[in-house]
């Protein structure tokens, strides 16, 4: 099967960041989010698969091709929108959207036309006049109707109101539908990922720090409260990425959850109290103060 | 025609884009440039020196307007992301911004040049003077060259508004250069349209150097790290 996209040893340095060594693919017909604070690294990574920027060091192949060199190739079938891009505000997303449609032959009219309708967009209006929200949706828009291969979308939902981040949400599963496309988007709204995504990854510091598929992402998770003192040396005790001592209730957090993990705790007298699954905006912030290691 | 590497049909809807885009502005432009021509063509004294202020005003003022909506805007309105995500190169990029700004400018450039010309030639002004206005000209392209140059390859507003003003402002010095130069202002008051060795020098200087300015920034832009 074809990667929707490959990086080896990725690196790009700024003056005040780096990202660092990356190396991640994602097989065709998946979705991949990136989750990160700001300043991770999610916009760099998405900018470079995207022909945006250039890479200092390292490799890119996106839908078989070499980046940067096979670009035009690439960008074929590639849709790319991200929270800074703009439209031209004195022109009507009409205007756009026939001049997508020149340059796109896979552009799809009718579904042009469907969007329209369910964003509630006026595709004579000109681009001044829209709400942030409205210019979102007109991006996002122009490059779902032109049928790409691989979607990579820069906090897609961030500023938009829960209705408008409905209907975004809404028509990016409808375009999953569709196996053969492939979709990486970064949110800092763990909930959008954990609903559409079928793999993760969690950039931090210019570093991926994991990138697993969702299920057994949230499968290893487990938030354990126990009825008693932590007893020792956490070095013994790599499963537990964080500990929380509440009076006589101790609260873990296990990165690697067995029931061979939960004999081991009663065998140095804890009581068990509850297991939880954790959600994922959880475990990326356990991840991230635990240093990395998910 | 199909040229190997280059994205042609998308370079091509690009520069319609632009000309689309400012097509309005430079009307008004060449419009204020005609009434600057009649003004010249009036031959009157007070009429010649308001046209040709005029004239020169609506050059600058069009070659400024060109690069900054362009170039500048595109970037400072973060458009330039958007282009650069259609199926372009940077070199796609470049020969589509050079392009449609050459087209752009020299629209109204050389529509205003042929009409000083035209107005010098069919008029009581003396034919002399179409020399000195050629090389005027000629500089307004090479100060043109120079800012589209630094527009392209410099990010910051703050040296590109310098490298517009800057080069644009020179016209003055330029303009005493060439009443220095006998050879050339020598022929402004007469019939006879001479052009003598410093004067094609001086025309050969200004589009060489503007040509190399543009062909050095598209080598240096296609090694740019970043386009967005």
């Amino acid at each position: 099967m074809t990667a929707a996209f490959a990086v080896t040893g990725l690196t790009k340095r700024y003056e005040n960041f780096a990202l660092q060594d990356i190396s991640l693919s994602m097989p065709e017909g998946q979705v991949m989010g990136l989750v990160g604070v700001n300043g991770a690294g999610k916009t760099t990574l998405l900018r470079l698969l995207s022909g945006l920027s250039r890479a200092d060091a390292g490799t890119i192949e996106v839908l078989g091709h070499a980046m940067p060199a096979q670009q035009v190739a690439v960008k074929q079938e590639l849709g790319f929108a991200s929270e800074d891009m703009r439209l031209y505000k004195t022109q009507t997303l009409r205007w756009h959207m026939d001049f997508i449609r020149s340059i796109y032959p896979g552009w799809d009219e009718a579904y042009a036309a469907e969007l329209l309708r369910r964003f509630d967009l006026c595709a004579e209006q000109a681009l001044a006049g829209f709400s942030h929200g409205q210019r979102v949706k007109a991006l996002l828009l122009l490059n779902f109707a032109r049928r790409p291969r691989l979607l990579l979308l820069d906090e897609p939902t961030t500023g938009l109101d829960p209705v408008a981040r409905d209907e975004v949400l809404q028509a990016l599963a409808d375009i999953l539908r569709d196996d053969a496309r492939s979709v990486l988007f970064s949110s800092h709204n763990t909930q959008d990922i954990e609903q559409l995504a079928d793999t993760i990854s969690f950039v931090h510091g210019g570093r991926l720090l994991e990138s697993r598929d969702k299920e057994s992402f949230l499968d290893d998770w487990r938030r354990v409260v126990c009825q008693g003192s932590w007893p020792a040396n956490e070095s013994r005790w790599p499963e537990i990425a964080a500990t929380r001592q509440n009076g006589s209730l101790l609260e873990l957090k296990v990165r690697r959850f067995s029931d061979a993990l939960l004999s081991r705790l009663k065998g140095q007298g804890l009581e068990i109290r509850s297991t939880e699954a954790m959600s994922l905006e959880d475990i990326f912030v356990t991840t991230v103060r635990a240093g990395g290691a998910a | 025609m199909n040229v190997p590497g280059l994205n042609l049909p998308v370079i091509k809807l690009l520069i319609a884009k632009d000309w689309l885009l400012f097509q309005k502005q430079l009307a008004a432009y060449v419009t204020a440039g005609i009434f600057a021509l009649c003004l010249l063509g009036m031959a009157k004294p007070w009429s010649f020196y308001l046209g040709s202020l005029m004239l020169i005003v609506v050059l600058v003022a069009a070659a400024c307007f060109s690069i900054s909506t362009s170039l500048l805007a595109e970037r400072k309105e973060h458009t330039l992301a958007f282009v650069m995500s259609l199926p372009v190169t940077p070199l796609d990029f470049y020969l589509a911004k050079l392009l449609g700004n050459l087209v752009t400018f020299l629209v109204p450039f050389l529509v205003m040049l042929g009409g000083t010309i035209a107005v010098i030639a069919f008029t009581p002004l003396p034919n002399g003077l179409i020399v000195f206005a050629t090389l005027v000209f000629g500089y307004v392209l090479l100060a043109y060259a120079v800012s589209l140059s630094v527009a392209m390859a410099v990010e910051s507003e703050g040296w590109n508004t310098f490298a517009m003003i800057g080069s644009m402002v020179l016209i003055n010095p330029f303009i005493m250069l060439l009443g220095q130069i006998h050879a050339i202002s020598g022929y402004t008051n007469t019939e006879h349209v001479v052009w003598s060795a410093p004067a094609v020098s001086i025309l050969l200087a200004q589009v060489v150097l503007s040509v190399a300015v543009l062909v050095a920034t598209g080598w240096a832009h296609c090694r740019k790290p970043a386009f967005y």
